[in-house]
């Protein structure tokens, strides 16, 4: 799974935002503010990469048991659908 | 109708004006010197009809010349934000000894009847710099805010520029506090209240140069009721006369 095109992360103020940019703007005028573990999600799904792969890049930055990771891998995996940001 | 010549936040350049409506509001701001035009602004019926689509405050029924009034506005930001450090803070902004205050909220919060607050309190001492959509541009290091001819319903501005001291969100309330907050509580709030581009070069000038104006400006939130009480809490906090609580 991957981020859809036209997405851009930055982080500006201590803030993680996404914008759209280009033809994406005309679906999505808003701003999405993320935490940094879902900064470090979002990245990761800007290549096209399986749910275990996400879950790796979270333990590699962060101490947790696998188990937690990947609930939380689920979870925002399961937002972004229902926001319908992936492909 | 006729190509004219203007000079808007230190921006000189020609626009094809379509309305009297335009000419008219923009006449405070013709330019007759000897600096030669940055860009010529020609706003066609697509540029109209794309503004009048966007518009979802006066239910897209306004006539053309108030849409052509927006077109020249946005393409005035768009230049302005590529070549000079510039762009639009939806705010009302206000001059005091020489330093200006921004005050910003969603549209029909009381941005501007705070301002006239200020205006009451301190009479002449208070200039309105704009009352809607002023421009603000980075000038070295410092950041000025610049009267435009997009004045808001009342058309209170004028064409100056001024520092700015302080920008400062306003939500309404019984009583009145006001407290200090971090650019990341202004950041969703300024990115509200300005044109985001669409591409990505263009949005991260403009990200880089909010992020600049967040930590050199002091930054507040007042919760306040309609009183000179609120004005008077806002503008020594503010401006630093009295130290906040």
């Amino acid at each position: 799974m991957k981020i859809k095109d036209g997405f851009m992360l930055r982080k500006v103020a201590d803030s993680f935002i996404v914008v759209a940019v280009g033809d994406r703007v005309k679906e999505f005028n808003g701003i999405i503010n993320l935490n940094e573990t879902s900064a470090l999600l979002w990245r990761t799904l800007e290549k096209d990469v399986t749910e275990s792969q996400l879950v790796d890049a979270l333990l590699s930055e962060y101490d947790v048991d696998r188990e937690v990771a990947a609930k939380d891998v689920a979870l925002f995996i399961e937002k972004l659908k229902e926001a319908n940001l992936l492909l | 109708m006729a190509v004219k010549r203007y000079k808007i936040a230190d921006i000189v350049f020609d626009a094809d004006v379509k309305s009297k409506y335009v000419e008219s509001l923009c006449e405070n701001y013709a330019y007759s010197g000897d600096t030669p035009p940055a860009f010529k602004a020609d706003v066609t019926k697509s540029d109209i009809d794309f503004e009048r689509e966007k518009d979802d405050i006066n239910s897209q029924n306004y006539p053309d010349c108030y849409y052509e009034s927006l077109a020249l506005f946005r393409k005035l930001c768009n230049y302005a934000l590529k070549n000079a450090d510039g762009f639009v803070f939806h705010s009302s902004a206000v001059e005091v000894d020489g330093m200006a205050y921004l005050f910003t909220a969603p549209s029909g919060t009381g941005k501007s009847t705070h301002a006239r607050l200020w205006r009451e309190m301190l009479g002449d001492k208070a200039v309105m710099v704009n009352d809607d959509k002023p421009m603000i541009r980075l000038l070295g290091e410092k950041f000025f805010v610049y009267g435009t001819p997009w004045m808001g319903k009342h058309a209170l501005g004028a064409p100056i520029k001024s520092e700015i001291k302080a920008i400062c969100i306003i939500e309404q309330a019984k009583g009145n506090s006001i407290k200090r907050i971090s650019p990341h509580e202004m950041l969703f709030t300024a990115l509200n209240q300005t044109i985001r581009p669409d591409s990505a070069e263009d949005m991260d000038k403009l990200l880089s140069l909010l992020e600049k104006l967040l930590s050199s400006v002091g930054l507040f939130k007042l919760c306040c009721n309609i009183s000179r009480e609120a004005a008077e809490l806002s503008y020594k906090t503010m401006s630093g006369e009295e130290n906040e609580n």
